[in-house]
This record gives C-alpha cells, structure tokens and sequence, in this order.
C-alpha cells in the first residue's frame, strides 16, 4: 500500500536554516512497552507540524524528549542546530513547552506564575516585567492577574499554561494537546493564537487527538499510533494517500434523471447513484468541482433544493492506516 | 545561582502563601511553649513570697536576703496573703507574729509561720525562704559569739555587729545558698520557665513543618512544574539544589520565628544568638534533607503528609521534644541521640544554660552536619530518580 511510502521516511538532505525542529529516528521504551519506535520528522520556521493520534500512541513521549526531559534510547533531536538532551541547556533556550498537565503553582497569582518561569528562563527586569504584561493581554488574562490560579476556571488555567510557554517568544512552541477539557470558546481562542503565533514566524509542534484541530491549524501533520510514525504530510497528501474521494449530495426536483446522466458525463465525476429526489455523487476535489456540477445538473432540468459537500477526513485516513479509531 | 535563588523563593513564598499553615505555624508553637512552661519551667527561677504581719527591722532583713536571691516580695494583710498564696498568685505566704521584729533585735529566739503554695514551684521558694531566715541566723550568731568572747573586754552587741559589718565588706560573706543536690534541678536551674520548652518546641516544629510541607514538593513534581522548569535553560542540579534550598529556607524561617517571639514574649534567653542560630540552621538542613526524601519516595500527598507528621512527632518525642532528655534513662538517651532531635537539644542547653562556645557544641555540629548532608544527597537523588520516572 502506499502508505509504507512514507513511513519511516527520516527527513531528507542535510539540515536545512528553515529547521528549527529535527528529529531522528527517536525511540524510547518504558520496560517492556516500546512507547516510541524510530520516528522521526522536521519542523521548519512558521510551520505547525502536527502529531495526531489516539490515547496512549506516544506523543507525550516523543514531546518528553524533544524538550529534553527524558533521555532517548535512540535517535537524536537537533534544535536550532544543538543536540537536546536532559543535560543539555542551549537548545532549551530556543524552546517554549506546554505540558499536558497544567504545569502551573495553584497557590501563586498568574503574574506569579509566569515570573517564576520567566526568570528560569533567564529574564529580569523590566524586560520580564514587560513581557509578564504582554502575555497576559495575549492570554486575556490582565484583570485576574493578581488572583491565585486556584481559583481559576479550567480555560483559565489552560490558557495561563500556554502564557507560559509564550513567554521568552521561543523559536519552537510545543503544546501537548492544549485544548483538552476545553469548552468551545477558550479553545477557539487557543487555537487562534497559535494560527498568529506560526504566522509570526514560530515553528510549532502540536499534539492532539483532535483531528480538526490537526486540520485547521497544522501544516503537515504526523500520524501516530503504537509508538509508531504510521505516515506523514499535508492533510491532502494524507487524504491522497487512502485514495478516498469527495462525496456531494444533491437535493432537488425536476428532471433528476436528465441530470444523473449529464453529471456522469463529467470527468471531475466518478460515480452517481439516484435515489428517487436525490443524487450522491463521488466527486474528486469536490470544491472546485461544485461549480460546474451545480451548473450542468440545473441545465439538465434539475431544480436544486440542498447541496452538501462531504470530504474525507483525517478521522477516515486513521481509520485506514490503523484500522481502528481515533477517539476510542 | 539565579534559578536557585528563584526555586528557593518560589517554595518559601508558596509555604507562607498558604492559609492553613498560619495556626501550625505562628500560633501552635506559641501555645505549645506557653502550656509547657507553666507545667514544668520555674524550678529555681524567680518565685514570690508575701510577707503578712508586723513590719520592722526583721522583716526587712528577711525582704532583703530574699531580693538578693532574686525572688520577688510583696506584703499585704494576712488575709490577703493567705488568698494570693490559695490562689497560686504567690509560692509561699511568710506570717511575721507581733513582736517578732523586737525579738530579732534583742537576739531572742523567734518563729515566723510559712505557708507554701500548691504549685511545683512553692517548695523551691519555700526552701528560699528558709535559707533567707537560715542566713540572718548565722549572722546572728556571730554576733552572739563575739558579744560572749569580748563582752569583758566592753564589746557590746551594736559594737559587734558595726566590727562585722567592717569585716565583712573587707571580705567575701560566705554566703549561705540553698542547692539543690538533685543533678537534674541542678541542670535546671537558672533557667526561665519558658526557656527549656521553647527550645524544644522549635525542634519539634522545625522538623514537623519540614517534613509536612514535602507535600508541596509532591504537588510540584505531581502537577509537571518540575518537569516544565527541567525544560527551561537551568540544569537538573539548580532546580534540585533550588528545591532543596527553598525547604531549608522554610525550617529557618519557621525555628527563626520561635526563637523571636518566644524571646519577644516570653522572654526566653537563647544564648548566644551566633551560636544558636548556627544550631538552628545546621538543624534546619537535617530537616530540609528529611523532607526532600520525604517527597521524593511518596507519590502521594496526604499520605505523606500523614507519615511527616508521625515521623516527626515519634522522633521529636524521642529526642526530648517532649520530655527532656535530662529525664530519660542513660540507654534511652543513647538511643535518642539516632534523632537529630537530640543532638540539637544538646547543643541548645549547652548555649542556654553553661554559655558555650562554638568549640564545645562542635561535635553536636558536626554530627548535625553529616545528618544533614546525608539526607540532602539522598534526597536529591531520590527525587532526580522520580522526576525522570513521572515524565
Ligand atoms: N513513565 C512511564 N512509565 C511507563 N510507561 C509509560 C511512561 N510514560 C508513558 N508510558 C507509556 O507509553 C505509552 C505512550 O504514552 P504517552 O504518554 O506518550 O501517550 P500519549 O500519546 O501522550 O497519550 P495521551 O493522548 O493519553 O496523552 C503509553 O502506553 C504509556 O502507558
Ligand atoms: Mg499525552
């Protein structure tokens, strides 16, 4: 199948300027369990690079060791040019990490928090004072400031969490599913400042288990499972790769008949299949498509009531290359 | 050094932030110091006798052989003093019968009454008082003896006592002094009634406090803001150092405060303050240590502020925290000195009650010092093994 492709495909050529972020070949077992086995990928300047996978599939691993936290059986991650590892402290200063947990002092303010991280991160002064400012307007959080994080909501917290990895304007951004236990507003707003963040300039490493989140903000996308890069790209190269095609719905009267047979006729269209009022087709690259097939099926006598567009998703791609579901 | 000093801080701030800690931590001491020194302080120390009945010469004389022996004298109505001494507001009720005050001038034999109080410290004073008569006696005497060798030779008793009274200020009186023979009112005595409870309340606390708040090293390791601050350019050994450095802020902070307020309030005398400071923060690095094992093994928080708490009151019980270890039997206070607890106490009444100086309380130093160091590492270590396993 294809997908074997580009498994396991370690990034090509020698390290380029635009990466920020490479990793080799990384593994790492906790006893028995091999929690990551051999991935490897490359994260470029202003680029959002996705790991999307299920529970347990071995992001939060691969993120320990990319923040140099945990040690790696295997493998080498390169930041900014500088081998990472526990021991070592110049590549950290190019990083900005957002655990998974809420990293953050219950007992201490929001400005508390951030200065304690500020000042490991070698800031003082009015500069950190400044900057503490700043991150709390980007986070929104200025008015509880001087509130003790324990009292804040769960978005509250999860929003201070990220201010903190914001906070010395690293080069590379590692968030470790930042949105979970989220409600819909905050996680909007979560989501938009990492959009403005990669448009800024900042390379980003993002895990979830969300594929939407995976689609509407990464630029290519890891898919992981068992420890395992199962294959790599942009959303489209991942839905190329499964072969799946677009599926639109037409609703409507008049002459459907007339219509199923124009719209076959069209090289954009697979397949129809007519259900008395209604017509599914099997489409590739739907939304370029829907103009021409709206145009050729209303010419054949055919009165529209509804249109939907259905696309295949990282959900169905995972689907295909795990044989199981992202979300169990 | 930076992100030491700013690990350190952090758990000191966050140790003083929380709510709960502000009874166990400023108020219980107190309490603690306060209820012992009423029950088992003052042997020795400054008592209080009311004197009741015909003033004059003797009672004089007896006011000021008690002064001396720095009790505090007061009189009254007999009545009166009969009330204060059934109240406890006196150790020891002295009754003057009429007459006696001539008696004493004329050298007759005279009976004074003493009624002693029901507290401890009644039968100490009451022994003053007797020592206070017992001395006037003497001095009688030689007055006496004189008047009976030189009498033919036209000494009379005013001559007598105005020839002693030159000798005497030619030479030292041999004073008359009530001791104790009993080896443990002897280690006690001079000492405030708050002074031996107040030094070991702040072990007992230092340490207690200490190992309790392991649970917020815990929560900081639970809750990844180790892990996160393992991600920013510092290395392992500042943040553990930090850690390690914040908890020994919090044991000094903690002995730092008893020592003041029990000094401020109940006018505890400490010693030398270089010196007992130094024991404070030897001792405050053991518990440090303690503490950072402590957090480092358990995994859980109430847990292990449960077993910090047992540990520290078992080992403060054990290494006089509660009972002095003047008390214990020589095999149990050979035992007890395995607590830090003890080898601190030792050096605290060495400073307190003989003013030793920094070469004397050397060895409690240094086998504080090791303690210390020992745990500090394994701490350290033990918690640089659970950091990379939690991750
Ligand atoms: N410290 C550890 N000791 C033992 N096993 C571990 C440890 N950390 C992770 N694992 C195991 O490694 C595997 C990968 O875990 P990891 O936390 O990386 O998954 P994840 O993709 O982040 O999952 P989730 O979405 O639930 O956060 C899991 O099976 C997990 O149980
Ligand atoms: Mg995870």
């Amino acid at each position: 199948m294809t997908e074997h492709a580009t498994r396991h495909t370690p990034p090509e050529g020698p390290p380029g300027d635009g990466d920020v972020l490479l990793v080799t070949d990384l593994s790492r077992r906790f006893g028995d369990l091999i929690a990551v086995d051999g991935v490897s990928f490359r994260v470029g300047r202003g680029e959002t690079y996705g790991l999307l996978g299920p529970n347990g599939a071995g992001k939060t691993t691969t993120i320990s060791m990319v923040a140099g936290l945990i040690e790696a059986d295997a493998g080498t991650v390169t930041v900014k040019g500088h081998r990472m590892g526990p021991a070592r402290v110049e590549p950290k200063r190019h990083i900005g990490l957002v655990p998974q947990e809420l990293a953050i002092y219950p007992e201490l303010t929001a400005r508390e928090n951030l200065t304690f991280f500020g000042r490991l991160q070698g800031m003082s002064g009015t500069t950190l004072a400044s900057r503490v400012e700043d991150v709390l307007d980007v986070i929104g959080l200025s008015d509880r400031a001087k509130d003790p994080t324990k009292e804040f909501s769960g978005g509250m917290k999860r929003r201070l969490n990220i201010g903190i990895g914001l906070l010395h304007e690293p080069e590379l951004l590692i968030l470790d599913e930042p949105t979970v236990g989220v409600d819909p507003q905050s996680r909007n707003s979560i989501l938009e400042s990492v959009e403005s963040l990669s448009t800024a300039g900042m390379a980003v490493l993002y895990t979830t288990h969300y594929m939407e989140e995976a689609e509407r903000l990464c630029d290519r996308i890891g898919i992981i499972d068992s420890g395992l890069l199962q294959a790599e790209g942009t959303r489209d190269e991942l839905i190329r790769l499964t072969g799946d095609v677009d599926h639109i719905r037409l609703d409507g009267s008049g002459d459907t008949v007339a219509a199923e047979a124009a719209l076959l006729a069209l090289p954009a269209v697979e397949q129809v299949d007519r259900e008395r009022h209604t017509l599914h087709l099997a489409v590739h690259d739907a939304p370029t498509a829907i103009a021409e097939i709206v145009t050729e099926a209303t010419s054949a006598g055919m009165r529209l009531n509804d249109v939907q567009i259905t696309r295949p998703n990282l959900e169905s791609v995972f689907l295909r290359l795990t044989g199981k579901a992202l979300r169990d | 050094m930076r992100p030491v000093i700013t690990v350190a801080a952090t758990e000191l701030r966050r140790f003083l932030r929380d709510r709960s800690n502000i009874f166990f931590v400023f108020i219980f001491p107190l309490l603690l110091v306060l209820v012992l020194g009423s029950q088992f302080g003052g042997s020795g120390s400054s008592g209080r006798v009311s004197i009741a009945g015909e003033s004059g010469p003797l009672e004089q004389a007896i006011s000021a052989q008690l002064t001396d022996a720095g009790i505090t004298v007061d009189t009254g109505g007999h009545d009166e003093v009969l009330d204060r001494v059934s109240r406890g507001r006196t150790d020891v009720g002295l009754f003057i019968p009429a007459g006696a005050n001539a008696a004493y001038g004329s050298d007759e034999p005279v009976r004074l009454e003493v009624v002693p109080g029901s507290q401890s410290n009644a039968i100490a004073v009451q022994q003053q008082v007797r020592g206070a008569v017992g001395a006037l006696d003497l001095d009688r005497a030689r007055v006496r003896a004189l008047v009976a060798e030189g009498g033919d030779r036209g000494v009379d008793a005013s001559t007598a006592r105005t020839a002693l009274a030159a000798v005497d200020a030619q030479v030292t009186p041999p004073s008359l002094r009530i001791e104790d023979v009993d080896e443990i009112a002897q280690e006690f005595s001079g000492l405030g009634r708050f002074d031996l409870g107040a030094s070991s309340q702040l072990l007992l606390f230092v340490f207690l406090i200490s190992l309790a708040g392991s649970t917020t090293l815990i929560q900081a390791r639970r809750l990844g803001i180790i892990a996160r601050a393992l991600s920013t350019p510092v290395s392992t050994g500042q943040v553990l150092l930090g850690e390690a450095a914040g908890r020994w802020a919090i044991a000094v902070f903690q002995g730092a405060y008893i020592m003041i307020a029990t000094a401020l309030l109940f006018g505890v005398r400490w010693g030398d303050p270089f010196l007992s400071g130094l024991v404070l923060l030897v001792f405050g690095a053991v518990s440090a240590g303690a503490a950072m094992l402590l957090g480092a093994l358990m995994d859980n928080e109430a847990a292990a502020s449960g077993v910090g708490i047992g540990i520290g009151l078992v080992l403060a019980g054990l290494g006089g925290g509660m009972v002095p270890l003047e008390i214990f039997t020589d095999t149990l206070r050979t035992v007890a000195h395995v607590t830090p607890h003890a080898w601190a106490y030792d050096a605290f009444a060495a400073i307190q009650r003989h003013h030793a100086s920094l070469v004397d309380i050397l060895p409690e130093l240094g086998v504080l010092a090791a303690m210390a160091l020992v745990l500090l590492a394994l701490g350290t270590w033990a918690l640089r093994r659970s950091v990379a396993r939690a991750m």
